[in-house]
């Protein structure tokens, strides 16, 4: 201890011997401290921390410079789930003595683990917001809070004791009695929790006043106590909760798994319900659209297989006509045989004739190919002047007879195997014109006019056109 | 029988992490040995008043 006013080592006497200053009443005070912070200490080794709590203040108010007691004032702070009161008390202590002072060690404890420290501030701010929903009347919200807030820091004896309050004003007494309890296994002194846990107890055991007295000095009795360290720990051997009470428990038990199966018959279970329908209506949609999608394309390859068909028999048939019993082609069978007859008899140009006459009807000879053609048109080079010679005599023979039909007939033939003969045409022309077909004996009229004008024929073809009032002029 | 309302009360918000600096700030760091050391000052100061006169 030294001389407040020189700063000297006191020694046994009353005064500095230094300075002579009087330091007898500084001398009570800082052993009045030294007192309070002793009697801190033994409250502190039997975890009654409120008692340590109320000795170390009175301690720090005769002397603020004791360290031991900032130190001890810092740990208690910290069990009691106080972090911010416990790191300002070793905070100040370091600054009243920087070396070898173990509150270096706590605090770099604490910082060392910032994950544990921001739970912790989490606990403190859901704490601080619970307090404000019990300010505002909103206890279930603030229940909710509390429990998530001891759950992050279970030594958390505020938060504790205000979910007890909470549980005890909602008349759930169990669940206050158990928060209640740990705030005691944390600090056997603290009184708020004794009085809580005293109404309680008055709740629950309401006509024997003598048998709360019984059931606590029972508890006395049945406590273990074991030191761990520094600390000394105090449990209930075992703890039984009243008859009654396990049984609403039970009762409230089955009431709340019968609520629960409720509400998730009449709430969960429709709205599920409710989505299966949604998801299966949602796929059915899908596959419909899809069936669409198929039928559409199985209508469309229906009517390509049907016009596919359809191609096929018009080929069928085509090429039916072309093919004859044997498996050969009918025209080229009809070629040959022409050919055939024209090298076996060369003057018998009508049978010739008729052979060609039916290829033609039967086949688009510009649709066959170059060798047919040329076979074709050969053979037509070598019968048709004579072919034509003998169906023009046929014809004028007919039109002489007065037999008109028959020499357009006939004269029409000539025509296809002599398309440069201008008799025949004239002929025709006036076959026709007897026949009494004035279009058709107009056109061969015409025709004679255009192609070889200037002739006899033509002059004679004007005419007719003119008497049949066909107007030449036109284009 | 405990009264909610006058409980609740006693509960005050607790000082979050940040506020650290503003909580030691705030200690009233006066104690008895103060206190004692400035009578004595005064009373001395009031000796030397009464000697001068």
């Amino acid at each position: 201890m030294n001389c407040y006013h020189c700063g000297v080592r006191l020694t046994e006497e009353n005064f500095c011997t230094n300075c002579g200053a009087d330091v007898g009443t500084y001398k009570t005070i800082m052993m009045t401290a030294n007192r309070f912070y002793n009697q801190a200490l033994e409250k502190a080794k039997v975890r009654d921390l409120s008692g340590a709590l109320i000795c170390l203040r009175q301690c720090l108010k005769f002397n603020k410079a004791h360290v031991e007691a900032r130190n001890l004032l810092g740990l208690v702070y910290f069990e009691l789930g106080e972090v911010v009161a416990a790191l300002s008390e070793w905070v100040i202590s370091t600054n009243l003595r920087n070396r070898k002072n173990i509150a270096e060690d706590y605090i770099a404890m604490v910082q060392n683990n910032p994950s544990r420290l921001d739970t912790w501030n989490q606990a403190i701010k859901k704490y601080n917001q619970a307090l404000l929903y019990c300010q505002q009347d909103s206890k279930d919200l603030a229940i909710i809070q509390l429990k998530s807030v001891v759950s992050m820091n279970p030594k958390y004896v505020r938060a504790h004791l205000l979910l007890g309050l909470l549980y005890l004003d909602a008349e759930d007494y169990t669940k206050a009695m158990k928060q209640l309890e740990k705030v005691l296994q944390i600090d056997h002194g603290n009184t708020q929790a004794l009085l809580y846990m005293k109404e309680a107890e008055k709740i629950l055991h309401p006509t024997d006043e003598d048998g709360v007295a019984k059931v606590k000095r029972k508890k006395k009795e049945d406590i273990v106590k074991y030191t761990i360290g520094n600390e000394t720990i105090i449990q209930p051997a075992e703890f039984h909760e009243p008859h009654s009470v396990t049984g609403s428990a039970v009762i409230y038990m089955v009431m709340g798994l019968v609520i629960g199966v409720a509400i998730s018959f009449f709430l969960i279970l429709p709205a599920r319900i409710q989505n299966a329908k949604a998801d299966m209506t949602e796929q059915l949609k899908e596959v419909s659209e899809q069936l669409n999608v198929k039928s559409a394309d199985m209508e469309s390859l229906n009517q390509e297989m049907d016009s596919l068909k359809t191609l096929n028999e018009q080929l069928q048939s085509e090429v039916d006509k072309y093919v004859g019993t044997d498996g050969t082609l009918q025209t080229m069978d009809d070629l040959l045989n022409a050919v055939n007859t024209y090298i076996n008899n060369p003057d018998d140009v009508t049978a010739v004739a008729e052979a060609l006459e039916k290829l033609a009807s039967e086949v688009d000879i510009n649709g066959t190919s170059d060798a047919f053609q040329n076979v074709y048109n050969a053979m037509l080079a070598k019968v048709g002047p004579l072919v034509a010679e003998q169906y023009l005599e046929d014809g004028l023979q007919a039109y002489k007879d007065g037999n008109y039909s028959d020499a357009i007939t006939n004269l029409e033939k000539a025509k296809i195997y002599d398309v440069e003969n201008d008799n025949i045409l004239y002929n025709l022309a006036n076959a026709y014109r007897k026949n009494g077909d004035d279009a058709n004996a107009a056109l061969y009229f015409k025709e004679v006019v255009e192609k070889y004008p200037g002739t006899d024929r033509a002059r004679k073809s004007q005419r007719a056109l003119e008497e049949l009032g066909v107007d030449t002029t036109e284009g | 029988m405990i009264n909610f309302e006058e409980e609740l009360k006693k509960f005050h918000p607790s000082m979050e992490v940040g506020e650290v600096e503003t909580a030691i700030y705030n200690q009233d760091m006066t104690d008895m040995a103060d206190l004692m050391v400035k009578i004595v000052k005064e009373a001395k100061q009031e000796e030397e008043t009464t000697e001068e006169e």
